[in-house]
């Protein structure tokens, strides 16, 4: 027992630590507490309401709902691994504790906090969703914290099963952009039911006659049943439990004594050189040779090339079975899909010091003037447009042929490249204006350090929200039909992203120390 | 002869706690100066003020005569900066890196990679020129970021703990060229708390506490023929507490003995 005070106290200052003498992440935390809150009533409030669903669709959906929890449990941690000091075994190694009495400090650490909370909350909701009678409710609760132990146990047994693998840099650059496959799978439901495989009551069924004799799918169907079957189930998922967190604390003992592998580097390629030779040597052939290479080493910015263009991909789908039957869009379409494509390329420069977190001093002691930032950012802007550019083409040239709309290709691709400038140029002003760090460590997808969650956010709903006025004035004409307003899109693009630059070099140059100390957050 | 650095009444505070209390801080041109301090004493957080990656709160710094957050161009052409903790952009190659940071100072790029090569050279690090920054030890990466902070060959220089964490090897090449750089005529400021080091590397020395300077000047006059490290304890009062009274638990007539084994028969056969 005083374990588990001892471990939920260590956490919670943990917690306070993070937040000390800051307001921006004392605002980010209020910000995630407040999200968390409204997840937590709202999602207990549909759980609960899946009483008024007829019987068969209400225990369906809870049965599908509890297994993506245990999914979630097992896949976010891992993205995750690194956000939460007290769940690296490796940092408790050198105390005299007993495997036993890691694990349940381990399992206290993991379940205090906001989301936890957050999750035991939604879960609980099916207390009210499913039972018929007393005896499903004297079972509920069991197997509500059944459910969401196993949750926690099963998560903490993978991210201690590969805690040796996460801790090497390549094991960390394989599993960032592994993420992405997460996204694509949780993508899939959505696009097979888009493209109406099945009507969507069968197929739940169908999942749900599979997935009730998953572990969470058990849970769920013992509060409904609430009779013998239901108790049967939740002593074999209690079984079931205890033998995950066995096998946690093997895994645990494992990891103490089990050292850092460090890979064995290889060299990499000499490059080819082509910027040099295109280029005029200075500065700026420097920061696009270094931005290029980073683009094809640095993990995060391999996800975040990757993913810009699979979230592309996935709206053109989705968009374009909708054209298809005549619905919206029409010859706009192209020109809708590949503007949003150079918006969310365009998003990774948001936040473009970020990336360079503490390392952004090696850029900081050469800045003298104005200018110099100025060329950094330009370079940056030239390597993200040396890309951009011709993908933008080819997205251009895709969806107006997957579309058929051909006509529309050419006015596409202009409004593609007009919207990236415009990108480019709001994106500096918020790198420079709301910056924040990344971590390093090696989840691609949590965009920010501890506790600046909430100034992630602004800056990427600033960074949308005037790209998308910014666009206005050539995409309102476009979606009219007054196609050959395009012909200026890149123009006035490149004119934003000059202003946008300059104004962005003046701001950040002031405001270069804070500007260090906001991106050097994340270790 | 003129002074290097130059402070005057550096500030610098977090919340509630002072970081840096007025620091007047004076380097002569060419000498080779340690900053020595206990933990916790301001020292890395001065070095960031002077060498412009830190607003300061109050004060004002001057390097070779010119301020430095008033003429950031001049300055910062002629300091050469290795900070603490060494973050380098990892996923450039150690050539990559020199290359990249001398050419960001505007070098042509022909010169920049003659220069590297020869600094890789120098600092033996030709074999581990092309593999990635990420995957260097610590030794290596101060050497990395040593040669970068030289490559465009400033006057003064700035070294945070440049021998923290590096093995004797690494530390003799390192002292090695800091030697030469400094019989040429520039300036190296380093902070430590390896007493016998800035004994035997430094002419010049200023020592802080709690950030302020409590003593400041050539090594011999500081040290007032005594080692340096007696006349460090004694500025910064570290004898106080340690054998005072406290502590008396610790140490081994306090111990209390494991239980006896249980009794073997037959002595242990160690193994031939």
């Amino acid at each position: 027992m005083s374990t588990v005070a001892l471990f939920a106290r260590l956490k919670l200052r943990l917690l306070a630590g993070n937040l000390r003498g800051d307001l921006q992440r004392k605002l980010g935390f209020l910000l995630t507490t407040v999200v968390a809150l409204g997840t937590a009533v709202l999602g207990f409030l549909l759980m609960s309401l899946l009483r008024l669903a007829p019987r068969e669709l209400a225990v369906e959906l809870v049965i599908v709902a509890f297994t993506l929890f245990l999914i979630g449990w097992m896949i976010v941690p891992l993205l995750a691994f690194g956000l939460d000091d007290t769940l690296d075994p490796a940092k408790l190694a050198l105390f005299p504790l007993p495997a036993r009495s890691l694990a349940i400090g381990m399992f206290t650490a993991s379940v205090t906090g906001v989301w936890p909370l957050t999750m035991l909350v939604v879960t609980s909701g099916a207390l009210i969703a499913l039972p018929t009678g007393i005896g499903g409710l004297l079972l509920g609760v069991p197997a509500v914290l059944l459910q969401f132990a196993l949750c926690v146990v099963t998560s903490r047994l993978i991210t201690t099963g590969l805690s040796s693998a996460l801790r090497t840099r390549r094991g960390r650059d394989v599993l960032a952009v592994a993420a992405l496959f997460v996204v694509l799978v949780a993508q899939l439901p959505n696009l097979l039911l888009n493209r109406g495989f099945g009507d969507p009551e069968a197929l739940l069924a169908g999942l749900a006659g599979v997935l009730r004799w998953t572990p969470p799918g058990m849970a769920a169907h013992a509060i409904a049943d609430g009779g013998l079957t239901g108790l049967g189930e939740l002593a074999l998922l209690a079984l079931l439990t205890a033998a995950i967190g066995w096998l946690w604390i093997k895994a645990l003992s494992r990891a103490l004594v089990t050292p850092d592998v460090s890979t064995q580097a290889a060299s990499v390629r000499k490059d080819s050189g082509w910027i040099d030779r295109v280029l005029p040597d200075g500065p700026l052939a420097a920061v696009v040779g270094k931005e290029l290479k980073y683009i094809r080493r640095e993990p995060r910015f391999r996800v975040g090339w990757f993913s810009a263009i699979v979230v592309t991909l996935i709206l053109s789908f989705s968009l374009g079975r909708t054209a298809g039957e005549g619905g919206p869009g029409g010859p706009a379409l192209p020109i809708v899909i590949t503007a949003f494509g150079a918006l969310m390329i365009a998003l990774q420069s948001g936040n473009t010091f970020g990336f360079d977190g503490r390392s952004l001093w090696m850029n900081a002691v050469t800045f003298g003037s104005e200018r110099d930032l100025g060329t950094d950012l330009a370079g940056r802007h030239l390597a993200n447009a040396l890309i951009a550019t011709p993908l933008l083409a080819v997205i251009a040239v895709a969806t107006g042929l997957f579309t058929g709309h051909p006509g529309s290709i050419l006015p596409a691709m202009l409004a593609g490249w007009g919207a990236l400038g415009i990108g480019l140029g709001v994106g500096s002003m918020t790198s420079v204006v709301l910056p924040y760090g990344v971590p390093e460590r090696m989840n691609a997808f949590s965009s920010a350090a501890p506790g600046q969650g909430g100034q992630a956010f602004a800056s990427s709903m600033g960074a949308m929200a005037g790209i998308a006025l910014l666009s206005l004035p050539f995409l309102v004409p476009l979606a009219f039909g007054l196609l050959w307003v395009s012909v200026a899109a890149p123009f006035y693009g490149l004119l934003v992203e000059v202003l946008g630059r300059r104004l962005a070099a003046r701001i950040g140059f002031a405001r270069l120390p804070e500007l260090m100390a906001a991106v050097g957050k994340a270790s | 002869m003129t002074d290097a650095v130059r402070t005057h009444g550096l500030f610098k505070r977090y919340g509630q706690q002072i970081a840096v209390a007025g620091v007047d801080l004076v380097v002569p041109a060419g000498s080779f100066a340690g900053l020595v301090g206990p933990n916790g004493a301001g020292k890395t957080t001065t070095l960031s003020m002077i060498t412009g990656l830190l607003r300061p709160d109050g004060g004002t710094a001057e390097i070779d005569g010119f301020h430095v957050w008033r003429d950031p161009v001049e300055v910062k052409a002629r300091i050469g900066v290795l900070p603490e903790g060494l973050r380098l952009f990892e996923r450039l190659s150690g050539r990559e890196l020199l290359t990249y940071s001398g050419r960001l100072r505007g070098l042509p790029k022909a010169e920049v990679e003659r220069r590297a090569e020869e600094l890789l050279t120098v600092m033996d690090l030709t074999g581990a020129a092309d593999k990635l920054v990420v995957d260097y030890s610590t030794g290596m990466r101060k050497k990395i970021g040593l040669a970068s902070a030289l490559l465009h060959n400033p006057s003064v220089l700035f070294l945070d703990e440049p021998f923290e964490g590096v093995d004797p090897v690494s530390a003799n090449t390192l002292t090695e060229v800091l030697r030469g750089f400094t019989a040429s005529g520039s300036t190296v400021i380093f902070s430590s708390h390896v007493m016998d080091l800035v004994e035997r590397l430094c002419d010049w020395v200023s020592v802080m506490n709690q950030g302020h300077i409590v003593a400041q000047g050539p090594l011999e006059q500081v040290r007032g023929g005594r080692r340096l490290n007696e006349a460090f304890l004694e500025l910064v009062g570290g004898t106080g507490h340690a054998r005072g009274g406290g502590l008396s638990w610790l140490g081994a007539g306090a111990r209390q003995p494991a239980p006896a084994p249980a009794p073997v028969d037959e002595p242990r056969q160690d193994a031939q």
